[in-house]
């Protein structure tokens, strides 16, 4: 065998040629390159020392006081509710279907739980929780708007009252002014099916919605006489039946534009108080513009009294 | 994901150009080409830096081209080494086999192959690459990995390449000045090489000649693997510059008719045709005869070769030499090239062409040492382990590029 390794002379490589250079000796894009190095070590090593000071603080604190930890991490009891609503529900209100513990501080809330509470009165759209530190609890409502009310009743003697939005949703309704609830017609013609703690939306209301707001927008004295409003016949006729102070029926068809339907309405209202002294018994406006049957309290006939044509 | 990739900018700064690819090594070991730059150099005679800086003005130019077409930083670079100051000899070491039962161990392929690197190199120079030749049991060759083979004696050589330590360092500073740490450096004709040839090639027996502006580097492939390299500080410019002298024209002229009409082996017969030096008729346009352009031409690139099958000497024999001539570099574009390697070398020459696939502006000789560079560089890497790069690899990033 040949000498043993160690005696060999050690060649020159490359690799032992040193690498390190004067900055001057570079150039301008290099020595940028060293100063923007330089600037991500120092910031790196910035980085690195407050972590490592902010982990032995944390590491102290455990060690020394752990109650203090705990404390952070449980943080302070809620001190305050703000509420935010487009509607009328107000801070009793949230209070009583939060149920909140007192003493419970703002990071034990159960956000979800309380958002559920808050939607399954069904006049609740949208809830959004906020916690915001310190101490107090954000909550921001959107609500829905009833547009007419009906009657119910639900085992017990006592019919109840609810409210139907837009979207068919029916809900109890709370703190609407009398007023308010007074002026909305009654609805009938349909069937409440439960579903959970509240019912199914009802079909058809957004049609009903939209004949309500022409009617209240366009002659808004003649709504003001509109007490029931039925969708008995909506699925079977396509017709929704208006039972007002003085006409005990008005047959609306939902295949035509509500406005003309009203129109018509209020030109045969006018026309008959000033041609006839007879009551109007029935105007229905679902068989087309051409042709409206009108009936007249006339005890001797079951025909239309009067035709409008065109 | 290219968070966890590396950027490797191969660089050759060359005698009339620097080329710059970057390429991104992901994990899996794959390299994607994402960038390339080039710029004329300047300070660079030969292959070797003349002036520092405008060698390093060239070089950065080229890098930030590289980096901006990427929209990357360069992590580390891979350097081409190429001139007259490298050489290279053979070593070969032997060992008796340790065990009793006569079995090869990793001790035994260990010491034979520390022996036979460790040759003493004479003052200010130093090791570019050690090149292993396959090893020998008992004088029957066995490839790559005699462990557990049996035998008494275990032989090994390594051709070993070593260059002038200062123009080493200078190439190696000229890109630190960019802020940029040499990962590698690799000889031309090798990263060449990788690119020209297959492992059947290598296997076969082939030589790779890469002939530049300034040096011609070239490489004899045997038995699968480098069996030998050089470099001969002659290239294209002297083909301009003989055409300078003889036509008496100017360096660009010169560089221009031989471009336009040089060619490695004369076709005309002719001594009245003549061809003009710019074509467009303008004031000072002249006529030169075309003959004398391609004897000029031609005597050249026959020397150029003469010189190459010189310094192989009796290791160039067609025999071992099946796969044939692959000749590459910006000048192997010259017309009839491969027929004056053929009739010098006695072996069948051919112009090197890329791996398929290849994209079109890199698709070109002058580009096949970058592209090797990266190529050879990797798979050297995969092979080493490179654990010394890797070590380093947190601090590097934090200290050296931004």
């Amino acid at each position: 065998m040949s000498a043993p390794p160690d005696d060999q002379p050690k060649t020159r490589n490359w690799r032992d040629i040193p690498q390190e250079i004067a900055p001057r000796r570079m150039s301008s894009v290099g020595r940028r390159r060293l100063t923007l190095g330089a600037v991500r070590t120092l910031a790196s090593i910035v980085a690195i020392g407050a972590i490592t000071w902010g982990g032995y603080g944390i590491w102290r604190t455990f060690k020394n006081d752990p109650q203090r930890l705990a404390a952070v991490s449980d943080s302070r009891p809620v001190e305050e509710i703000e509420l935010k609503t487009d509607g009328v529900l107000d801070q009793e209100w949230l209070a009583q279907t939060l149920d909140m513990v007192p003493t419970a501080g703002l990071m034990e809330l159960d956000l979800y739980a309380m958002r559920s509470r808050l939607t399954a009165s069904g006049q609740v759209r949208r809830a959004v929780l906020v916690r915001e530190f310190p101490a107090t609890l954000k909550v921001i409502l959107e609500e829905r708007s009833p547009v007419v009310r009906l009657k119910a009743r639900l085992g017990g003697p006592d019919a109840r009252t609810f409210m139907v939005a837009q979207d068919g949703t029916v809900f109890d309704g709370t703190g609407y002014e009398t007023s308010l609830v007074r002026s909305m017609p009654w609805l009938g013609g349909v069937r409440l099916l439960r579903e959970g703690d509240g019912f199914q939306p009802l079909e058809g209301m957004d049609r009903l919605t939209n004949l309500l707001s022409t009617a209240r927008n366009g002659v808004p004295r003649r709504y003001a006489t509109w007490r029931v409003v039925s969708l008995a016949r909506m699925s079977s006729d396509g017709q929704i039946l208006v039972q007002t102070t003085d006409v005990p029926e008005i047959i609306f068809g939902v295949r035509e534009d509500f406005y003309s339907q009203i129109a018509r309405m209020d030109l045969i209202l006018a026309e008959t108080k000033r041609r006839s002294a007879a009551p109007v018994r029935s105007i229905d406006l679902s068989v087309g513009a051409a042709q409206v049957p009108v009936a007249l309290n006339q005890p001797t006939t079951n025909t239309p009294d009067i035709s409008f044509s065109r | 994901m290219r968070s966890k990739s590396r950027f490797i900018g191969a660089v050759e700064i060359g005698t009339s150009k620097v080329a710059v690819l970057i390429g991104e090594m992901v994990r899996d070991g794959s390299v994607n080409l994402i960038g390339f730059g080039e710029c004329q150099a300047h300070g660079v005679i030969k292959g070797l830096v003349t002036d520092f800086k405008s060698a390093s003005d060239a070089t950065h130019s080229a890098l930030l081209i590289a980096e901006q077409n990427a929209g990357v930083k360069i992590d580390e670079v891979y350097l081409a080494q190429s001139g007259g100051h490298l050489e290279g000899f053979y070593n070969q070491a032997s060992a008796s086999v340790n065990a009793a039962d006569n079995t090869v161990s990793q001790l035994d392929i260990d010491t034979v192959c520390r022996l036979a690197k460790a040759k003493a190199l004479p003052e200010g120079r130093t090791v570019v690459h050690h090149i292993r030749r396959p090893f020998y049991v008992d004088g029957k060759m066995v490839g790559a990995n005699p462990e557990h083979l049996h035998g008494q004696r275990l032989e090994v050589g390594y051709w070993t390449v070593h260059g002038s330590e200062s123009v080493i360092a200078n190439s190696i500073h000229v890109i630190r000045g960019f802020n940029v740490l040499v990962g590698d450096m690799i000889l031309s004709s090798l990263a060449a090489g990788t690119m020209m040839t297959t492992p059947q090639d290598r296997q076969h027996g082939a030589l790779v000649i890469d002939i530049g502006a300034g040096t011609t580097d070239f490489v004899l492939y045997r038995d699968g693997g480098p069996f030998m390299t050089g470099s001969v500080p002659v290239g294209g410019s002297h083909l301009t510059n003989d055409l300078t002298l003889g036509l008496r024209v100017t360096e660009g002229q010169a560089e221009k008719l031989k471009i336009r009409h040089g060619r490695a082996i004369t076709m005309s017969r002719d001594k009245s045709e003549k061809v003009w030096l710019n074509g467009d008729f303008a004031i000072g346009d002249r006529q030169f005869p075309r003959r004398a352009i391609e004897l000029i031409t031609e005597a050249r690139v026959q020397e150029i070769f003469e010189v190459v099958k010189k310094k192989l000497g009796a290791e160039l024999a067609p025999e071992l030499c099946a796969a044939g001539v692959f000749l590459t570099g910006g000048t192997a574009k010259l017309p009839a090239i491969a027929d004056a390697a053929t009739k010098v070398f006695g072996i069948p020459a051919v112009l090197g062409e890329m791996p398929p696939g290849m994209d079109d502006k890199l698709n070109r000789p002058q580009h096949a040492t970058v592209l090797g560079l990266l190529h050879f560089g990797l798979q050297n890497r995969a092979g080493t382990g490179s654990g010394r790069q890797r070590s380093r690899g947190l601090l590097q990033k934090l200290f050296t590029s931004s």
